[in-house]
């Protein structure tokens, strides 16, 4: 007789999946399994998200590398990655078919790899600086958060692949772990990392317009909601936590719109948009949360099983 | 000349004043009959005056606040040229003498509504708590009546009107609360003196500045155009003008400009009756209550010893014969030097970075007193006033150093200033406009300020040098900021005021500016004027309940 999973092995299963150990039967068993249509609709959702999340890493490094005067030529390379990316995700979500793409596969890995490699650069810019890794040089230095939207692009991008590879009446799974549970899981930390720089970047605007808080407040909450679903054990429905990812979704739109009034509120406004638009607020930067938000809706339709069940 | 020449005609009036946030606005104005006794007239606008007209107002009292200057909007009457805003600068005739002579107007005073503030540079430091005891701890100058705890909450009330930029954490003293708004990015001149100190072992930070890192309201962000000392155009600045008078017109004072105080008066009774002033072709008399002199250590010992009448005859409130005396100049000299990387000093605020060490360390001075040196950024035309003055070049070798203007940086101190009794601010044969006597000012260095200067020139060559420097050379003579002379106390015969800013002599006639400062600190001293306005304003209103005013 197989008594309930106890959260403390549910943990190590997750921990065991998260480092590479396949050994998580608890946890591939709990989840629903799903139809050939099923797991590529889930990955055409996956895809629109890592879209979104590529094409606001193709305008804001855009725009942030030009403001920089593209002085490094490796600053060329995340516009061009994830214009590939941006690419790949059309024509994932474009595609309804049940097998991976290799392609796709190969640029979507190839983004999460430049990504890894921003984040290096993007350290040492910091780190190099008078003062080193002070306050003022992670304000005002190459943003370490910023290559996080690409890493997630692009490791949404693989687990879709996956998803979409699963066999017709399988049970979606990501490198031996259960796919819903993953998603689930990288899609919280993506928003809690999402979080970490929105925060650093609102606190260096003073929060001084009370909004500035909403993207750092609702997110959290879905974040803790998706990850209780990747380590609850039992597949059911989840209204709370797919209503929030809708409103985190929502949110990244919003907060484009606070970034155009932001733009308003720089010497000069909207007239002075040349400068302004790279000045003020990045106007790309918040739909990292629709992205992403899109995604845990994509991880809930695996949690949740079928929609006609 | 156009009818809306604030220099000539005056906005403040009719009901309404200038609206200094919008292009043509304006705000609607409380405004008082000459005859009408007014609780409070107040004869200045800046860090001082505008300051407790703020205070008082929102207190309920009825303020009436004078000011010789124009009422600028910064967005349509100020331009980027350092020659045009010398409109701020107070460069009426004064007579200026002693060995070391000041040189007035540029930087030691304004004539505008919003006084000096309007183009002070936004530096705001609080002092050293030790120097509020100086004589007692640190074994010079005189003891402030006031304990440095009480100020820390006043500092702090000022911190947050002005939405200072300032570090997550400052290095030295006592903690104090996080500034309100964050730091800005360092600009290249900032970062030699943060390379310096690195190299010499030293803290530093991000200068505390009254200029906004984010939107405030109808304010906008610092655009680090760089013409901070020559008036902020965009209101970025936080100052009296776009902070404290908003607030004081909205509680209900009253504020005219290019009103010129020439004498206070007294009654038979010894108090004051109200002040004469001239304003639009004629002189006038407006009743008070009380009056608050805050007309900065030139002006207001001036207007004290031109008040001088038969039951005063040496001026008013100078029964100690110290009105006019103790002046102090901060110590200003600076250490320039040119670097291979271009610099260009001239973009954002002038100092974003400092060091207090020199405040803070006891140890290795041959000095009584402290500095602080901050990044510099002097404009063209102030910089080849200072190739000419100090550096000393002309013709040739004047254009090729100019030429080399991108590449210099330099650091420079506010250094304290020992205050002696020989520096004076006197009363000349001469007359102004108005008709009053101008004010005779005499300065010296004593022998520690040459001391102190001595030793952060030093210094600052090293950290110079340290930072990879060369050519690197030195200001003889520059002072800055203007205190004392009528000095604050707990003695009647030894000073001029009482702890709330009070006259000794004079029950309702109060001072409330620079002057009041017995030492001077090693800091820009506006923080501290306005963090005492708000003390003294505190203090008025808890005198006003028990009737003692």
């Amino acid at each position: 007789m197989r008594t309930r999973a106890r959260p403390a092995d549910r943990l190590r299963a997750l921990q065991d999946a998260l480092a590479g150990n396949a050994r998580s039967p608890a946890l591939l068993r709990s989840e629903p399994p799903v139809g050939a249509q099923e797991s590529a609709d889930v990955a055409r959702l996956l895809n629109a998200g890592c879209a979104i999340l590529a094409s606001s890493v193709l305008a804001d490094s855009s725009m942030e590398h030009y403001r920089g005067s593209f002085e490094n030529k490796a600053m060329f390379v995340p516009p061009i990655v994830s214009t590939l990316a941006l690419i790949a995700s059309l024509h994932g979500a474009s595609d309804r078919s049940a097998r991976a793409e290799r392609r796709r596969d190969a640029i979507y890995a190839l983004s999460a790899a430049a990504a890894a490699a921003g984040f290096g650069f993007h350290l040492y810019n910091v780190g190099k600086r008078d003062g080193g890794f002070c306050w003022e040089n992670f304000f005002y230095a190459a943003p370490i958060g910023a290559p996080w939207a690409l890493l997630l692009s692009g490791t949404l991008g693989v687990a879709a692949e996956r998803v979409r590879d699963t066999r017709p009446g399988g049970i979606p799974h990501i490198f031996g772990m259960a796919a819903g549970r993953l998603l689930a899981g990288l899609t919280s930390a993506g928003l809690l990392g999402t979080v970490g720089e929105v925060w650093l970047l609102h606190f260096r605007g003073a929060f001084q317009d009370p909004f500035m808080y909403l993207p750092v407040t609702l997110p959290p909450v879905g974040a803790g909601l998706l990850a209780s679903a990747a380590l609850s054990s039992k597949p059911k429905k989840r209204p709370l936590t797919r209503f929030w990812m809708k409103l985190v979704t929502v949110l990244g739109l919003a907060g484009m719109g606070f970034h155009i009034y932001g733009v308003h509120r720089n010497m000069g406004g909207w007239r002075n948009w040349s400068q302004n638009v790279l000045n003020g607020p990045p106007i790309p930067a918040p739909p990292s949360f629709t992205g992403l938000g899109l995604a845990g809706l994509a991880a809930l339709r695996l949690l949740e099983g079928p929609k006609n069940e | 000349m156009t009818e809306d020449d604030p220099t000539r005609v005056p906005r403040a009036k009719n009901g309404r004043a200038p609206d200094v946030l919008r292009v043509g606005g304006w705000v609607p104005m409380r405004c008082f009959a000459d005859d009408e006794q007014v609780d409070f007239v107040i004869v200045g606008t800046g860090a001082g005056g505008g300051t407790l007209s703020c205070k008082l107002s929102e207190y309920g009292f009825s303020v009436v606040a004078l000011d010789v200057g124009p009422y600028w909007r910064p967005l349509e009457d100020f331009a980027s040229d350092e020659h045009e805003q010398y409109k701020l600068y107070w460069t009426d005739e004064r007579i200026s003498g002693g060995e070391d002579a000041l040189e007035l107007g540029r930087n030691n005073s304004g004539q505008s509504v919003g006084g000096s503030m309007v183009h002070f540079a936004m530096v705001s430091l609080r002092f050293r708590p030790e120097w509020f005891k100086s004589r007692s701890l640190l074994g010079y100058g005189v003891d402030w009546p006031v304990d440095w705890r009480e100020m820390w909450g006043y500092y702090r009330e000022v911190e947050e009107n002005l939405c200072l930029a300032g570090p997550i954490k400052y290095p030295w003293g006592p903690p104090r609360p996080r500034y309100p708004y964050r730091p800005h990015e360092l600009n290249a001149a900032a970062k030699v003196l943060a390379r310096g100190c690195e190299k010499l072992g030293i803290k530093w930070c991000s200068t505390p500045i009254a200029t906004l890192s984010a939107p405030r309201g109808l304010a906008h962000p610092c655009v680090y155009r760089g013409f901070c000392i020559a008036g902020c155009s965009t209101n970025a600045k936080q100052s009296a003008i776009n902070t404290w008078l908003p607030r004081a017109l909205k509680a209900g004072a009253e504020i005219r400009d290019l009103a010129m105080v020439g004498r206070v008066e007294l009654d038979a009774n010894g108090r004051v009756r109200g002040v004469h002033y001239h304003r639009e072709g004629q002189w006038r008399f407006q009743r008070a209550r009380n009056v608050v002199v805050a007309g900065y250590a030139i002006e207001t010992p001036r207007l004290l010893l031109n008040s001088a009448c038969p039951q005063a005859p040496d001026g008013l409130a100078n029964s100690s014969g110290l009105v006019g005396k103790y002046l102090m100049a901060h110590c200003n000299q600076g250490v320039y030097g040119v670097f291979d990387d271009e610099i260009r000093w001239y973009k954002a605020p002038p100092s974003l970075s400092l060091t207090e060490h020199w405040n803070y360390t006891d140890e290795g001075k041959d000095f009584d007193g402290g500095y602080a040196y901050m990044s510099q950024g002097p404009l063209p035309v102030e910089w080849s006033g200072t190739q000419t003055g100090n550096h000393k070049l002309w013709g040739e070798s004047l254009l090729r150093d100019m030429e080399r203007y991108n590449h210099y940086a330099g650091l420079k101190i506010v250094g304290e200033c020992q205050a002696m009794e020989t520096n004076t601010v006197r009363l000349a044969d001469e007359k102004d406009r108005f008709g009053l006597p101008i004010a005779n000012v005499t300065f010296a260095h004593s022998d520690n300020d040459k001391k102190l200067i001595a030793h952060a020139k030093n210094f600052m060559r090293t950290a110079l040098e340290a930072a990879g420097g060369y050519d690197i050379w030195a200001e003889e003579t520059e002072t800055a900021h203007l205190m004392g002379t009528c000095r604050m106390g707990d003695d009647p015969r030894s000073s001029v005021v009482n702890p709330d800013g009070r006259t000794w002599d004079v029950p309702n006639l109060w001072i409330c500016d620079g002057s009041l400062f017995p030492t001077s600190g090693g800091v820009n001293p506006s923080l501290t004027i306005q963090a005492m306005a708000c003390r003294i304003a505190d203090r008025i209103k808890a005198l006003a309940a028990r009737a003692e005013v």
